[in-house]
């Protein structure tokens, strides 16, 4: 009885079942069809993401003696040293409107959030090299399971960031609940660059070097260890034309002041940052088989 | 080359299955400069990138044709081997049709689900536990959480893994990962099945197991594209196949006459050989060992040559062979295979075995091995015979030699033919 219930299942998927045609033109010449496929992909891969997602923390927290904490270990670190170099006057930054060590602890946080979602893909595509030579998955399942781990490690993070409120008796106010949709955001705008980058990053080596590289120095055009500077110097406009200041400030003052000091770069750059990412999953989607055929064989 | 129109009207001949995978005109070039490869797939991505790509039918500096031309078609059910030696485009051919790679010309039609048998474990995880890799792996496969639960036991039992299940992959030995690894895959169910060079998995009980599944899904209705260079294993699966040769198809069609021509370039010096006799040219001095097979026929008990086989009947298989220095020790080994059925031989003959002791002479000589009832069922059957000194050093060697087993009469439900008489006692 099981098996005839089977088969007619069976003979209800042929019928279902369409022709899947592989040529050698541009994806681009059928747009319709791409964004077709692009959307069914989607909805596709969230259950094998979450596999993937489940997998890969449990992997990394298995293997480990410190487990979470590894989560909160950077921000406190740096936290203490810029304090120390601060209270001992190696470095001159102006005044927060935070006690200093939630200040950098906090926005730290922020920053390595960021961080992670650009290099999310890049590596995601690393890791899952083996995989995508053999089998024809949704691509789409790699990137989100990144995204997922993401805020995975910023939800541990939380922890941190709560007991800083407690400890440092900070004020909150209602506009923290919209704190996350501009958190949101900074990620978009990390995930836009590392999509951009990661079928690239596939074929040469160079990518994943140069983007540690770059954050390192992207650290320091970003106010997470001093205060946004009011000056209109070099370094100044620097600052302000960075695409990540409006997003890691607004978040920051959405947690804490409530008062958003920059809302027109805010928008300005969310726009960017979300049709960014479309573009960057299209060029992800049509690079991917390229990528594969050269980085195996 | 490329088969001709004719050729093709008579493999169209008419089925009653639905066409499931349509290969047309496909050809891919590949680079084997690496940076230069490299370059080149940035470019492709551009290419892509503004809409501009279509088919090129133009080689780049440094580029060859890994596939060229090739067309083909596959119906529900059916069973097609892809033959060829190592870089003949085998495995580049299954990765355009899996989607993993686009075409430079040509196009893959395919209809319904395909899922590769290619990736034995895929995705396993040493740290985390078979259960855990399972759900992983068979999701990445394209199943569903429920379908896997559905599945879940089953698997497990198909690979004999049984409590180790619960314990890391990493603590598994090579065949119990493998293992696992293939009763995952195939019990994805898919359309078609693509499978590259994995029935060697495990031991021979667990391939026989996996050959019994094979044959269960194609009653079913999967088809399967099985990528070989042992054309016993083909042999055993396929009804069709295509033959590759530096990525060119030099032949597509019934899997008797592939095999054939596959066996027959891979060991040129082998044959003519029609059913049941086989001469071959004698070596030249630099290629011979010593000791070189010149024919193969089987005798009956008049000493007559014949053709093929009667189950039952005396026959002795002779072994022709010339010496050229003298040779002590000398081992004849025999495998026996059936050509519809598995990659293990059904009968193996060795003197070594039979402590016999064969010293030869210089000159030409005949190794007579006789066989006062043959007791084979009636079929094709194949011999691969290798020949020996002091059990290392190979002297000549015939990779397949075939013939035929007809029935004596009484032998349609039969597996083999036992020698027996009649006699009745009365008191």
């Amino acid at each position: 009885m099981g098996r005839l219930k089977k088969l007619q299942q069976a003979v209800t998927t042929e019928r279902n079942a369409t022709w899947v045609v592989y040529t050698p033109e541009s994806q681009l010449r059928h747009p319709v069809r791409l964004l077709r496929t692009m959307w069914r992909d989607l909805l596709a891969s969230r259950e094998l993401a979450w596999r993937l997602l489940v997998r890969d923390i449990s992997a990394k927290y298995r293997q480990s003696f410190l487990g979470i904490i590894w989560a909160f270990i950077p921000p406190i670190v740096t936290a203490a040293g810029f304090t120390l170099a601060k209270s001992g006057g190696v470095v001159n930054v102006g005044n927060t409107d935070l006690p200093y060590p939630a200040y950098v602890m906090f926005s730290m946080a922020l920053w390595q959030t960021f961080v992670e979602a650009l290099n999310g893909p890049v590596q995601g595509v690393a890791e899952a090299k083996a995989m995508l030579a053999r089998i024809n998955f949704p691509r789409e399942a790699i990137i989100l399971a990144k995204l997922g781990e993401i805020f995975f490690n910023f939800g541990i993070k939380l922890i941190l960031i709560l007991g800083l409120f407690i400890w440092f008796k900070m004020p909150v106010t209602w506009s923290i609940i919209l704190a996350p949709v501009a958190l949101i955001h900074l990620v978009m705008l990390g995930t836009f660059l590392g999509l951009l980058l990661a079928p690239v990053g596939g074929l040469y080596k160079d990518f994943s070097m140069g983007i540690t590289l770059a954050t390192g120095l992207w650290l320091f055009l970003t106010p997470v260890v001093f205060p946004v500077p009011s000056g209109e110097g070099v370094f100044g406009t620097i600052v302000k034309f960075n695409p990540v200041t409006p997003l890691l400030v607004t978040t920051r003052e959405l947690a804490t002041t409530g008062v958003i000091s920059d809302p027109v770069g805010f928008w300005i750059v969310s726009g960017i940052a979300l049709g960014g990412l479309i573009f960057a999953w299209i060029v992800y989607r049509l690079a991917m088989p390229f990528v594969i055929e050269r980085i195996s064989s | 080359m490329t088969i001709s129109i004719t050729d093709r009207e008579m493999l169209e001949k008419p089925q009653d299955s639905e066409v499931v995978l349509s290969v047309s005109g496909v050809s891919k070039k590949f680079c084997r400069d690496l940076k230069r490869s490299l370059f080149y797939g940035v470019r492709d991505i551009a290419g892509e990138l503004v809409g501009l790509r279509e088919k090129s039918e133009t080689l780049r500096a440094k580029e060859f044709w890994a596939l060229k031309d090739v067309s083909f078609e596959l119906r529900r059910g059916e069973a097609l081997g892809l033959v060829g030696k190592n870089g003949s485009g085998k495995s580049t051919l299954l990765r355009i049709i899996a989607g993993l790679i686009k075409p430079d010309t040509g196009s893959v039609k395919v209809k319904g689900r395909i899922a590769p048998l290619i990736a034995l474990g895929a995705g396993f995880n040493p740290i985390l536990t078979g259960r855990e890799n399972v759900y992983a792996n068979m999701s990445i496969l394209g199943l569903s959480k429920k379908e896997i639960n559905e599945r879940f036991d089953e698997v497990i039992e198909f690979a004999e893994i049984g409590d180790a299940i619960d314990a890391p992959v990493q603590t598994y030995s090579s065949g119990m990962a493998a293992r696992l690894g293939f009763a995952s895959a195939i019990h994805t169910e898919p359309d078609i099945l693509l499978i590259d060079e994995v029935l060697a998995v495990g031991d021979i009980k667990f391939q026989s197991k996996c050959h019994r599944k094979l044959s269960e899904l194609r009653q079913q209705g999967t088809s399967f594209i099985l990528v070989s260079h042992n054309s016993q294993i083909v042999l055993g699966v396929c009804d069709i196949a295509v033959y590759l040769c530096k990525g060119q198809q030099l032949q597509f069609g019934d899997i008797y006459s592939v095999i054939f021509q596959y066996e027959r370039d891979l060991f040129p010096n082998n044959y003519e050989q029609e059913l049941g006799t086989l001469s071959r040219p004698e070596k030249i001095p630099s290629e011979s060992n010593g000791l070189d097979i010149i024919y193969l026929s089987f005798k009956d008990f008049q000493d007559r040559q014949i053709k093929s086989i009667v189950s039952g009947q005396a026959v002795d298989l002779c072994i022709g062979c010339k010496v050229h220095k003298p040779l002590s020790n000398i081992i004849t080994r025999i495998n026996f295979y059936e050509t519809n059925s598995g990659s293990s031989p059904i009968q193996f003959l060795s003197n070594y075995n039979d402590k016999k002791k064969i010293d030869l002479p210089e000159g030409e000589h005949e190794i007579i091995i006789q066989m006062p009832y043959f007791c084979f069922k009636p079929g094709i059957y194949q011999i691969k015979i290798v020949v020996r000194n002091n059990a290392l050093f190979t002297l000549d060697h015939v990779e397949s030699f075939r013939f035929q087993v007809d029935s004596n009469g009484s032998m349609t439900s039969c597996e083999f033919y036992q020698p027996h008489s009649w006699k009745i006692l009365s008191y």
